[in-house]
């Protein structure tokens, strides 16, 4: 099936509007993250062992998280997309993934930062940190692959194969450090027990994952936003061609 | 307590920049495609 996708039935002020709150809202987000920065190195305690490097747990953490929760919504979403053909939903995929490549940068570039003095190695060749890498490349193919299909129907189609790909490999990045023999730590707050962490550095690390989320919520509504008004104003062009 | 505030001083900046980065990019594009179109000439 080729051809293009119905423009969703908004008009473009409307999507103005989307962009102008997602921005209020991704600033908001910003500056929720510097008041993170202060928590994190002024007011919450710092780990004896690791020293002050342990402070970027509080941005490596929640930008993984944030990462995997945003790929396996994009999964979610576009498997939805192929079921219910709503461009609505395509562009939600679109405008998160793009987002997910961004915080999986931050995972990407802290976890080395943080690894180097703890581990005394930038990087290692095992099986989370390779299957970290693997999803981000994935995404960066989704992106590359949605910048050269021109058909949106088959864009639409196409992106959404590989983001459900994303999604069967989100659990093993999790469950990694289970399965294999691996360098990097378990769990310390997503698993079955209780999480083992100081009060303090649990709140800080929540703190600054609803922060982190926040941000995400607001880039997500200005991509929405600009997704929109570009199909409005292709929709448009069409008309009037 | 070892010393290696170098490294977290590096992460918090490095993460700084691509938040910040990106989020001004993003306004900038904003600020493009959702201008006005300009007017046509009148008749």
């Amino acid at each position: 099936m080729t051809g293009s996708l119905p423009a969703p039935g908004v008009d473009v002020a409307a999507a103005r509007r989307l962009v102008r709150i997602g921005l209020r809202l991704s600033g908001l987000g910003l500056a929720a993250l510097a008041g993170v920065y202060v928590l994190a190195i002024r007011f919450t305690p710092t780990e004896a062992s690791q020293g002050l490097a342990q402070k970027i747990f509080y941005l490596h953490v929640p930008a993984a998280w944030t990462a995997l929760l945003i790929f396996s919504l994009v999964g979610i979403v576009s498997a939805l997309y192929l079921w219910l053909h709503d461009p609505r939903l395509d562009l939600f995929a679109s405008a998160s993934a793009e987002v997910g490549v961004m915080f999986s940068a931050v995972m990407l570039t802290t976890g080395p930062i943080w690894a180097k003095p703890i581990w005394g190695t930038w990087w290692q060749w095992e099986p989370r940190l390779t299957l970290t890498l693997f999803l981000f490349f994935l995404y960066v193919g989704y992106l590359s692959l949605r910048s050269a299909v021109h058909d949106p129907a088959e864009r639409a189609r196409f992106s959404a194969v590989v983001a459900i790909l994303g999604l069967v490999l989100v659990p093993f990045v999790h469950l990694s450090v289970y399965l294999w023999r691996t360098i990097h730590p378990m769990p310390i707050v997503l698993k079955p027990s209780a999480p083992s962490l100081p009060p303090e550095m649990l709140r800080t690390l929540l703190i600054g994952f609803a922060a982190t989320l926040l941000f995400y919520w607001g880039l997500v509504t200005v991509r929405y936003g600009l997704g929109l008004v570009t199909r409005a104003r292709e929709a448009e062009a069409m008309r009037n061609a | 307590m070892p010393e290696n505030g170098g490294y977290m001083a590096a992460a918090y900046g490095l993460t700084a920049a691509i938040y910040v980065g990106y989020w001004l990019r993003l306004r900038a594009r904003a600020r493009r495609d959702t201008a006005l179109p300009p007017s046509s000439p009148a008749p």
